[in-house]
């Protein structure tokens, strides 16, 4: 039965071609929605690396300009007393500076070619306490440590995935992170310590290669000044703390501007800002679809009204209505067969996967599994009604059908 | 013969309304999301209060900063600005102003984020703010500077609940500030006059910016009449190309220049570190964006009406052997497909009303005012126009084709 | 073999109604070669599907090899004609997408029957009807005659008992038209296979075993 029905696919595919284009497309819009979703439902799944709950931070704008000269010895002061101020409160139990903000979308990157391939990480320059502020998990080795600045070389760590895309299997600790420098003037890295991992930008975003370096000179890295300060604040501490905390900083620094927020607020607008693609994708690609439904609906009665002769040779033939029925249905499925194959062997064949790069290959299937799945339910509640209809026509009156 | 199409047409939407549905559907849909999508771009890059003469007004908003190493973009610094886009030929004014800032205050305990933008006084008489308290702080404000504020309503209703705002004093970023004049809210799309609180730059809280090649500066200009603005875009590149560098041994080259609104969120889409904004390359982008997303309601369309046609074999087939040429029976088809067309964005248009105020409602964009208007409209109507020809005319070519004979037995395939 | 016992049809609309058959009784034995006459509209094709099982008496009682059928469900109706039931209509009503062996096959794929065995019985029935170098053929590419001759191997090839012919030989030529009726005498005098034929050519009627004629939904002889 099914030869049969796919040879009659196969001869009519002329006047079917823009139908099969039609559902070709549909899949590659569910799949491409569907990708993403799968995508982010399995970081969403993935533990941060940290903890965010009881933090604060406190943007500092020191009206310092990046590009021109390195920040000013009185500006580091400043930033070092303002990080002390912070430790010496009550209310909070571990305050570090930090170049990169968790949940910001600015990056810091640099790609470390000295390896079997180019390697690219986000970094970030961080002081002493950063990891008890932000609940590192150490897997292997060690966090900064006090006499950190009396080594000959510059201690990193890594997270594990970093530590796995740039030594394979093989122990990271001690090992060199060949980063070039361009003016040759920074000492080698070599690799301290290893955290299970660091996911800057929040739960919905992909896996990605980090690095820690400690701070270089007080209040920063060698060229800027810590851009925020992060501090854990006791459990149950109030908002009503933030206006004594920036009172405090304000005095220390009456030039610059504080502002501050909780790690929990920026979580909350990063996940809503990184959902809004993927949600506006899911309502176009529904939309999308359901108009395609309505189409393909109207496309399949028309077609079957065209072959109401044929059904009914078919009913004086010997078919029951039931395998009536089950033949259309079977029919829109093969040609649905016919166009999901090809958009997927595109999908797998063309650069679109390599696009995609970051992608694991496990959602990419499973989002195709998944895109399939829609569009054959979608295809067979197009075809039904119209089959049910077609299928009950009494056959002395099909085969007199003008 | 047109009226005579017209109502065929009319007759056979009416006696296959399961088809009509469809079409409809789709196709007030689809024009549905596209008048949308305009009326977005239209509340953003469209001339109106207060960029009421955005049509003369040019921005240096990002600059670009290269060298063998490094590259920087975004907002310059006050003495780049002052230095370079000041007293150009044909401008009758410029205005200096930085990028909103976030900024707290705290009042009885609450506390309130606010978006800070330190203008001077020039800013005011560019744009075209519409005052519901007093007004504007002036170059003498600026010049002093005067702690005085200009503020908007939703601000004025977190500081200061119902009562007016005039006169008042409130604290912000640790400064305190009086307002001197309440304005109806911008929105944040409209990137150069969005704020919620103004005031004057040289209040700022050190004066170092006033010597700083790097910041968080922008400017605006105003030219004599709109047929200057290609000179001034050239006097500004050419100063541009002998500017100093900020920074010698970070950055050998600076580019960019002086944009109008369409060309400036091209060169921020892109992050242009060029002199070229890339404004063809934004419009070629909206352009395949509309046709992507176009594609599959076409292809859908193409669908529905070919099998319309089928329905229709009969007919054709008979107008056929009477003598109707194929040209005919293309515009027949064709006439028939717009007139749905249009219906169908009709229907969209009405949609499309409801749906922006409840995009504006959802509070996804602060402050947002997307609208209908005439311009959005016409829009409307040039794709609505498009969309119903390209549908139309695969199907039309496909009929004018059919045999008569098998088109009247009703055999087609 | 067939009965047909005070059949009446009525076919309603909505405010109309017609008798298309009022009051038929008939019976076809096994083996016979019946054809139906009468004007057009008399309800001679109502009649066929009526015996074909394709269609059921608004009164009366259709039985088949003795089975009362006037209670039997769709699929066991189906069945029926499936297995002893072959049509041949006016207007061949062969699937334009498919080939000439392809068409043939049709009544076999409502059957469990293997690709091969289909094959081997569609071929069969094809050199029976003098079209075996044509199997790989499409409906268009042949003439009326050799179109209808597919549609006789088509309603033959399950080897049905009854051939129920719809006017056969009215959309053919004189010459095309007694191929048909030849080969339609050679099944039923070498298979003894019943066939009923409706057809308006008295010539044609009167090489039948048995005449009946219908004029206004009546049996009149």
């Amino acid at each position: 039965m099914i030869r049969h029905l796919l040879k009659l696919v196969w001869n009519r595919k002329r006047a079917g071609a823009l139908l099969m284009l039609e559902i070709f497309f549909s899949f590659l819009v569910t799949a491409v929605v569907a990708t993403l979703g799968l995508f982010c439902w399995r970081n969403y799944r993935q533990p941060l690396g940290f903890s965010y709950r009881d933090v604060w931070q406190v943007a500092v704008d020191s009206k310092q300009w990046r590009g021109g000269e390195a920040p000013a010895a009185a500006a580091r002061d400043t930033m070092s007393r303002l990080l002390r101020e912070l430790q010496s409160l009550p209310r909070v139990e571990a305050a570090a500076g930090t170049m990169v903000v968790p949940f910001s979308t600015s990056d810091d990157v640099m790609i470390d070619d000295s390896g079997h391939g180019p390697v690219r990480m986000d970094f970030n320059v961080v002081s002493l306490d950063f990891d008890r502020v932000m609940g590192l998990h150490l897997v292997a080795g060690r966090w900064f440590g006090k006499g950190d600045e009396a080594l000959a070389w510059q201690p990193v760590v890594v997270n594990r995935n970093l530590a796995r895309a740039a030594f394979g299997g093989a122990d990271p600790i001690g090992r060199r992170l060949g980063v070039p420098d361009p003016k040759g003037q920074e000492p080698e890295r070599r690799v301290i310590g290893v955290v299970a991992d660091y996911r800057k930008n929040g739960e919905l975003a992909g896996d990605g290669n980090y690095l820690f370096l400690p701070q270089r000179q007080p209040g920063g890295g060698s060229g800027h000044l810590f851009a925020s300060l992060l501090l854990r604040v006791r459990p149950g501490t109030t908002a009503a703390f933030e206006e004594e905390l920036t009172g405090r900083l304000q005095r220390i620094a009456p030039g610059w501007s504080f502002a501050v927020t909780t790690l929990a607020e920026m979580r909350a607008s990063s996940f809503r800002l990184r959902l809004a693609p993927l949600l506006t994708g899911c309502v176009i690609a529904l939309f999308l679809l359901a108009m395609v439904g309505l189409g393909l609906t109207g496309v399949m009665w028309q077609n079957l009204l065209q072959r109401t002769r044929e059904l009914g040779l078919r009913r004086a033939a010997g078919a029951s209505r039931a395998a009536l029925l089950r033949q259309i249905v079977t029919e829109q499925l093969l040609l649905t067969t016919l166009s999901v194959g090809l958009a997927t062997a595109l999908v797998v064949q063309l650069p679109i996967s390599r696009l995609a790069g970051a992608l694991p290959g496990a959602v990419m299937a499973a989002g195709l599994a998944s895109a399939m799945a829609v569009i054959y339910a979608l295809v067979i509640l197009c075809s039904l009604y119209p089959s049910v209809i077609a299928s009950r026509v009494p056959p002395a009156e099909a085969l007199r059908f003008e | 013969m047109l009226i005579s199409h017209l109502k065929m047409g009319a007759k056979v939407l009416l006696r296959r309304k399961f088809f009509t549905f469809i079409s409809l559907f789709a196709i007030s849909l689809t024009l549905l999301v596209l008048l949308v999508a305009t009326a977005m771009l239209d509340s953003i890059l469209a001339p109106r209060a207060p960029e009421t003469r955005a049509a003369r007004t040019l921005g240096i908003y990002r600059l670009g900063f290269e060298g063998p190493h490094t590259g920087h973009e975004g907002p310059v610094g006050y003495a780049f600005l002052d230095r370079y886009a000041r007293h150009l030929q044909r401008v009758e004014t410029i205005a200096l102003f930085t990028e909103q800032q976030g900024a707290v205050s705290y009042v009885a305990g609450r506390k309130i984020t606010s978006y800070l933008k330190r203008t001077d006084g020039e800013f005011w008489r560019i744009l075209d703010f519409d005052f519901v308290e007093g007004g504007p702080f002036t170059a003498a404000d600026e010049l002093q500077a005067n702690p005085v504020a200009v503020i908007n309503q939703s601000t004025r209703r977190r500081f200061f609940g119902a009562a007016p705002a005039l006169g008042r004093p409130f604290a912000i970023d640790g400064q305190s500030f009086r307002v001197v004049g309440v304005v109806r809210d911008v929105p944040i799309v409209r990137i150069v006059p969005f704020a919620d609180v103004w005031v004057p730059i040289s209040t700022a809280k050190s004066s170092t910016y006033k010597h700083e090649a790097l910041g968080n500066f922008m400017a605006i200009l105003l030219a004599r009449s709109r047929r200057d603005l290609p000179a001034i875009q050239a006097e500004f590149r050419s100063r541009l190309a002998h500017a100093e560098s900020p920074d010698p041994r970070l950055y050998t080259r600076i580019a960019g220049g002086a944009d109008t609104s369409f060309e400036a969120l091209a060169r921020l889409l892109f992050a242009s570190r060029e002199n070229d904004a890339h404004a063809g390359r934004l419009r070629a982008a909206l352009l395949t964006a509309m046709a992507m997303f176009m594609l599959l309601p076409t292809l859908n369309l193409i669908n529905i009406n070919l099998s319309r046609i089928l329905d229709r074999a009969a007919e054709i087939g008979v107008r056929k052997a009477f003598g109707a040429s194929s040209w005919a029976l293309v515009g027949q088809f064709l006439i028939e497909n717009l007139v749905l067309t249009l219906l169908g964005g009709a229907l969209g248009l009405a949609l499309a009303g409801p749906v922006l105020a409840a995009l504006n409602r959802s509070g996804l964009v602060p402050y947002a005012q997307f609208g209908l208007n005439l311009r959005v409209f016409a829009y409307g109507l040039a794709i609505a126009v498009f969309f119903g020809l390209l549908s139309g005319v695969y199907p039309a070519w496909k009929m004018s084709r059919l045999q008569p004979a098998r088109a009247l037995s009703g055999r087609s395939s | 073999m067939i009965r047909l016992q005070r059949v009446k049809k009525l076919y309603r609309t909505e405010r109309v109604e017609t008798t298309a058959l009022d009051n038929i009784n008939l019976s076809i034995e096994e083996g016979e070669f019946v054809s139906i006459m009468g004007p057009s509209g008399c309800g001679k094709s109502t009649l066929l599907n009526l015996i074909g099982l394709l269609d059921e008496p608004s009164e009366g009682s259709v039985e088949f090899d003795g089975e009362k059928v006037g209670d039997y469900g769709d699929r066991a109706l189906a069945r029926l004609r499936n297995q002893r039931v072959g049509f041949i209509f006016q207007q061949f009503h062969l699937v334009s997408d498919l080939s000439v062996a392809d068409n043939v096959e049709i009544p076999l794929l409502y059957r469990r029957l293997s690709h091969r065995e289909r094959r081997r019985l569609a071929h069969a029935a094809l050199d029976r009807v003098g079209l075996s170098s044509r199997t790989l053929h499409f409906p268009s590419q042949l003439s009326g005659g050799q179109q209808q001759r597919v549609a006789i191997a088509r309603a033959i090839v399950g080897r049905p008992r009854v051939l129920l012919a719809d006017e056969p030989t009215g959309n053919l030529d004189s010459q095309m038209g007694e191929e048909v009726m030849a080969i339609l005498e050679g099944f039923n005098q070498g298979d003894k296979t019943t066939v009923v034929m409706v057809t308006h050519d008295r010539r044609l009627a009167d090489r039948t075993q048995r005449v009946v004629r219908l004029f206004d939904g009546r049996q009149v002889s």
